[in-house]
């Protein structure tokens, strides 16, 4: 595992500050655009990080039925459209 | 009504969770008869339509009577069906793949008994709850997908056209008289969650017309970006529009030539609903088998391009499946499945013998596997 | 008295089939009436609305569901599908109207005190409508609120020890046929195989971090009842490796037309196909030839056979898979979208099932793949895409798998090689003046 994906906050830092950055057009990315953010990281190792964010509710999930997508929780527009929140 | 608590604490839902603990062990649910026999079993044979006996090494015996089921079903009528199991089951069920019931019995003498009890339940409406058949060379249940009653991307229903198909060939469900088994699945779009690409004759619902833009409420409800990035032809684009007061706004277009009108776009952004009424209807498909038995197995192919959604019992629909089911029955070898069939006598008689029409559409042009399908070569009948 | 009139679908409720709109109606009925004093959880004439909003579909030959993204429990990316009505106004029991997956046991069979608590949880909790079962396999609780999701949750997990299944980019639930439970062709145990690996992967099952969705299934013996060749990502499908077993006393009851042996088990009954011929209807399909009856004595040349099942299936009497079984390993099947159908294509001829070494053999090849697809794949590209974008090669390298003339109907058509620099002897870098030597400018 790198150091980056090892170091808890920075790791939830780095995801936290391009999903911040993108925010402004795009709430939810696929888990392979997270990837990308730990170069030097396996997909599996990765995604038990994301995985804690979400319980730690950082995150959270969205689903098209076959696909899911991680975005900061509460974020994006159809979220409030959805009426649920 | 007032809020009853499981005991969850939504404060903090980790407290005294429990999770990854997957489904109960099958096992905990066998007949007393499948515990002991399982792996042992030495053959089996099916008595008549819908009931079969499986004989043990040990010579043991268990009778399945099968019965169709809707596989959307209520918990009243799942009632009834542990009643039954109850009655006569020792209080075991089992669901198969396609959606049918089967209770088991451990001697010959509990069979009779729980025919009657299955064949006299009958829906006020005048529908038998639990048809006896599906077996051996006839047609069985049909797997599909959940269409109007609760999908969002469907371009017909599911319940409906299975229950009108399965009335017109319901004949078969009960009987044995057909050359091979008879597959039919249905999918409701083109997503297929039913998967219905490998069946003897598959009803898929299609859509034809691309998304609507409800541009005014577009760029409030939806990420534009998610919905061009959820198109898999790449047809959507961002794009400016003004509105009739003159404001304007972030959107975006669509290339209507290259949609193939999944609905993918629609999943994303509730402002591309694609559905309409004359839009919307069914392709059928024909000739796919899954087995390996004999020849390998194939893909079904596309025999009827379209056909009107005409609620609530779609007759010509069910017109077009009859006709194949007939033409087959009449023409097959014993042995040989619709597809075999097809094959052994060519496509283009296929067409003839089941007076169904051909047309520019059912030859395909999409993407690289279409040359395959066209004909290099001067053998073919007139 | 029925909340919306229904006169399209009434029409749905004659015919022998069973009828889904009478159930429902029947639902309806029992939901009004509550005589067990059920504290529904979730508005009481749901089904009726139900009903009504399925009647405008029909009338107007549209849909009126919307989605949402909710996906799961807390924690899981799974599970739960979001819907909501897109006319609550009118259809106010429906207005959210979600859909839950619930890992159903291998085999799917049941007891009645299982269903019973099942049952009891959701008529309390949502509409009690269901479907028994969804296409991928899992028991789908039809119709509930999200208030309700949580509380659904727990109440299956501490009291029935009962998951949920997937949905979203993860593996799905895997599914199985009944296998040798109650059949006597299976080669391996499917129920054992699927329980063990939907349980030693329930994280990728509840936590989604794949491209687009994973399947596994099941299926025995070539005969693949649960079609799992056209409809998982992986398809493990029995087979063997020996000589099929014959009982010749057996084989001739069958020529004799034995009214104790069957042919095709009885398959054809309904017809008269003529008596049984052993020559015309096993010789003669077997797609191998390989096959002979002389003297009362059935032979097979079992190295030529391809174990299609035919003669097994039309004489179970008499024949018997052989002894040393074990699976196929078949990969990538896939429906046609994007670019067209994809039927799985063998990746592993033979493979061990053994539970005594938690099937180490099977494993090692799953998440070899995972590795690659999950590094390589691209957003929602199933493995059969990421096989046809990289090469079936590729596939071969990443699970360590020899190629062997079994993996291909037949050789490339075309002598596009793609060589590698090292597969050619003194490499590509070459001295042109050296060359020039010999060959002038
Ligand atoms: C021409 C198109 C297609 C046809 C005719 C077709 C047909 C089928 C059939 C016959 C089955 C098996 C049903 C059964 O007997 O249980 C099936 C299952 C399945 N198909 Fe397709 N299919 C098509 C396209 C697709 C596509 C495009 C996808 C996905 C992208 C897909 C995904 C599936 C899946 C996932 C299953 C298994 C469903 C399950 O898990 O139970 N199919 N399909
Ligand atoms: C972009 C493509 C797809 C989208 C947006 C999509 C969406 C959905 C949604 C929303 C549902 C839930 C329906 C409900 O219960 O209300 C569903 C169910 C399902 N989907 Fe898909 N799907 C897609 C592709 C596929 C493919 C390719 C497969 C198979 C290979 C598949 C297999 C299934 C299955 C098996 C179900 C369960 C449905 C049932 O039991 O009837 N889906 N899908
Ligand atoms: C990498 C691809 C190919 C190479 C390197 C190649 C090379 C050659 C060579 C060296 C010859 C003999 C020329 C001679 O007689 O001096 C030849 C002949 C021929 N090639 Fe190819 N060829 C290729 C692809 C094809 C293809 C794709 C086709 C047709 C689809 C084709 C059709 C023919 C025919 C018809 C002849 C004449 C054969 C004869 O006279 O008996 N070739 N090719
Ligand atoms: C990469 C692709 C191809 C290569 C490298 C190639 C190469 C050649 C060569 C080297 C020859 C012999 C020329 C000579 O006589 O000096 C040839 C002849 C020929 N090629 Fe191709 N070819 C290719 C594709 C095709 C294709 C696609 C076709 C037809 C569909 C074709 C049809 C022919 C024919 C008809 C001849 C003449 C044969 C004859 O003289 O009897 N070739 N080709
Ligand atoms: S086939 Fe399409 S419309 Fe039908 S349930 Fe699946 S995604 Fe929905
Ligand atoms: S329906 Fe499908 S193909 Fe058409 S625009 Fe929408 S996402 Fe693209
Ligand atoms: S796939 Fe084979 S082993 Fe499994 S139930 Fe079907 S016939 Fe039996
Ligand atoms: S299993 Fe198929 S290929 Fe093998 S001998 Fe029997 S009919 Fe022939």
């Amino acid at each position: 595992m790198s150091e980056l994906l090892s170091n808890k906050e920075l790791a939830n830092k780095t995801v936290v500050d391009f999903l911040k950055k993108k925010e402004k057009t795009k709430t939810k990315f696929y888990f392979n655009d997270l990837c990308k953010l730990f170069p030097d990281d396996k997909p599996r190792q990765i995604k038990k990080i994301i995985n804690v964010m979400v319980t730690d509710e950082i995150l959270e999930y969205w689903s098209s039925g076959s696909t899911t997508m991680y975005g900061l929780k509460g974020a994006g527009k159809q979220a409030a459209a959805e009426g649920e929140k | 009504m007032a809020f009853i608590s499981s005991g969850y604490n939504p404060d903090k839902p980790m407290e005294d969770r429990i999770t990854d603990i997957g489904p109960r062990k099958y096992d905990e649910f066998y007949p007393s008869v499948i515990a002991k026999n399982k792996g042992k079993w030495s053959h089996h044979e099916i008595l008549e339509a819908g009931v079969i006996v499986h004989v043990a090494e040990s010579g043991d015996e268990v009778y399945t009577v099968r019965v169709g089921g809707c596989r959307l079903m209520t918990t009243t009528h799942l009632e009834e069906i542990c009643q039954i199991a109850d009655k006569h089951c020792d209080g075991h069920v089992r669901f198969t793949t396609r959606n049918n019931v089967e209770f088991m019995v451990d001697s010959k003498d509990k069979v009779e008994p729980l025919k009657n009890d299955l064949a006299s339940r009958i829906f006020s409406g005048g529908s038998q709850k639990f048809p006896i058949g599906g077996t051996g060379a006839g047609i069985t249940n049909i797997v599909h997908t959940q269409g109007w009653i609760h999908c969002h991307t469907p371009a017909t229903d599911a319940s409906g056209t299975v229950k009108a198909t399965m009335d017109e060939v319901f004949e078969d469900f009960q009987s044995m008289r057909l050359p091979a088994k008879l597959r039919i699945s249905m999918a409701c779009c083109l997503n297929m969650c039913g998967a219905v690409h490998c069946s003897d004759i598959a009803i898929l619902g299609y859509h034809r017309k691309p998304p609507m833009l409800d541009h005014e409420y577009l760029d409030k409800i939806c990420e534009i970006p998610l919905a061009i990035k959820a198109c898999p032809t790449a047809a959507i684009r961002p794009a400016k529009t003004k509105l009739a007061d003159g404001t304007e706004v972030k959107t975006v277009a669509v290339k209507n030539e290259r949609c193939m009108f999944c609905g993918n776009c629609y999943t994303m952004c509730p402002s591309m609903p694609l559905a309409d009424t004359e839009g919307d209807g069914i392709v059928l498909m024909a000739g796919g088998k899954v087995s390996n038995r004999i020849s390998h197995p194939k893909f079904s192919k596309v025999v009827v391009a379209f056909i009107p959604n005409d609620m609530p019992r779609w007759p010509s629909m069910t017109d077009a499946i009859k006709k194949m089911i007939n033409a087959y029955s009449n023409g097959a070898n014993k042995y040989e499945r619709l597809g075999d069939w097809a094959e052994r006598i060519g496509w283009e008689k296929f067409f003839e013998v089941c007076e169904l029409d051909f047309s520019h559409h059912l030859i395909d042009d999409f993407r690289q596997q279409a040359y395959m399908s066209w004909r290099q070569s001067t053998q073919f009948k007139f | 008295m029925a909340k919306h009139k229904t006169p399209l679908l009434d029409q749905l409720e004659s015919g022998p089939w069973p009828s889904f709109v009478s159930d429902l109606k029947h639902q309806a009925e029992v939901r009004a009436k509550n005589e067990e004093g059920i504290e529904f959880q979730i508005p009481q004439d749901c089904v009726e609305d139900l009903l009504g909003v399925l009647e405008l579909s029909y009338k107007h030959g549209r849909t009126h569901w919307k989605h949402g993204g909710i996906v799961g429990v807390f924690g899981y990316g799974g599970g739960v599908i979001g819907r909501y009505c897109d006319q609550p106004a009118l259809f106010p029991g429906v207005e959210h109207f979600h859909t839950m997956r619930v890992s159903q046991p291998a085999g799917k069979y049941y007891t009645t005190e299982y269903l019973r608590n099942i049952m009891k949880l959701w008529d309390l909790r949502g509409s009690g409508v269901t479907n028994m079962h969804g296409s991928t396999g899992d028991i789908i609780l039809l119709g509930t609120t999200t208030p309700q999701l949580e509380e659904i949750f727990y109440e299956l997990t501490h009291n029935l020890n009962q998951d949920l299944g997937g949905s979203g980019s993860n593996l799905r639930t895997p599914a199985d046929c009944l296998g040798s439970s109650r059949c006597e062709y299976a080669c391996y145990d499917s129920q054992a195989l699927c329980h063990f690996l939907t349980n030693e992967y329930q994280d990728e099952l509840h936590r989604p971090a794949f491209p687009y969705k994973f399947k596994f299934k099941f299926d025995a013996c070539p005969n693949g009842c649960v079609a799992s060749i056209a409809r998982s990502d992986m398809s493990f499908i029995g087979t063997w490796k020996d000589d099929i077993q014959i009982d010749q006393d057996a084989v001739n009851k069958y020529v004799e037309n034995d009214s104790a042996y069957p042919s095709n088990a009885g398959a054809h009954k309904n017809r008269d196909w003529g008596p049984f011929d052993i020559q015309k209807e096993v010789i003669n399909l077997c797609p191998t030839g390989c096959m002979s009856f002389e003297n009362k004595q059935l032979t097979i040349d079992n190295a030529n056979c391809t174990r299609c099942m035919h003669c097994i299936n039309t004489m179970p009497r008499a024949l018997k898979p052989g002894k040393e079984k074990g699976c196929s390993i078949l990969c990538g099947a896939k429906a046609p979208i994007l670019d067209g159908a994809q039927m799985g294509s063998l990746l592993v001829p033979f493979v061990e099932v053994n539970p005594d070494n938690d099937y180490q053999a099977i494993t090692e090849v799953i998440e070899n793949i995972w590795d690659w697809w999950m590094e390589e794949g691209n957003n929602r590209e199933r493995l059969g895409e990421l096989i046809m974008r990289q090469g079936f090669q590729r596939l071969l390298e990443v699970t360590g798998i020899k190629a062997a003339p079994q993996h291909v109907q037949y050789p490339r058509t075309n002598p596009y090689i793609f060589w590698k620099e090292e597969e050619v002897p003194g490499g590509w870098e070459r001295d042109v003046e050296e060359y020039r030597k010999h060959h002038l400018r």
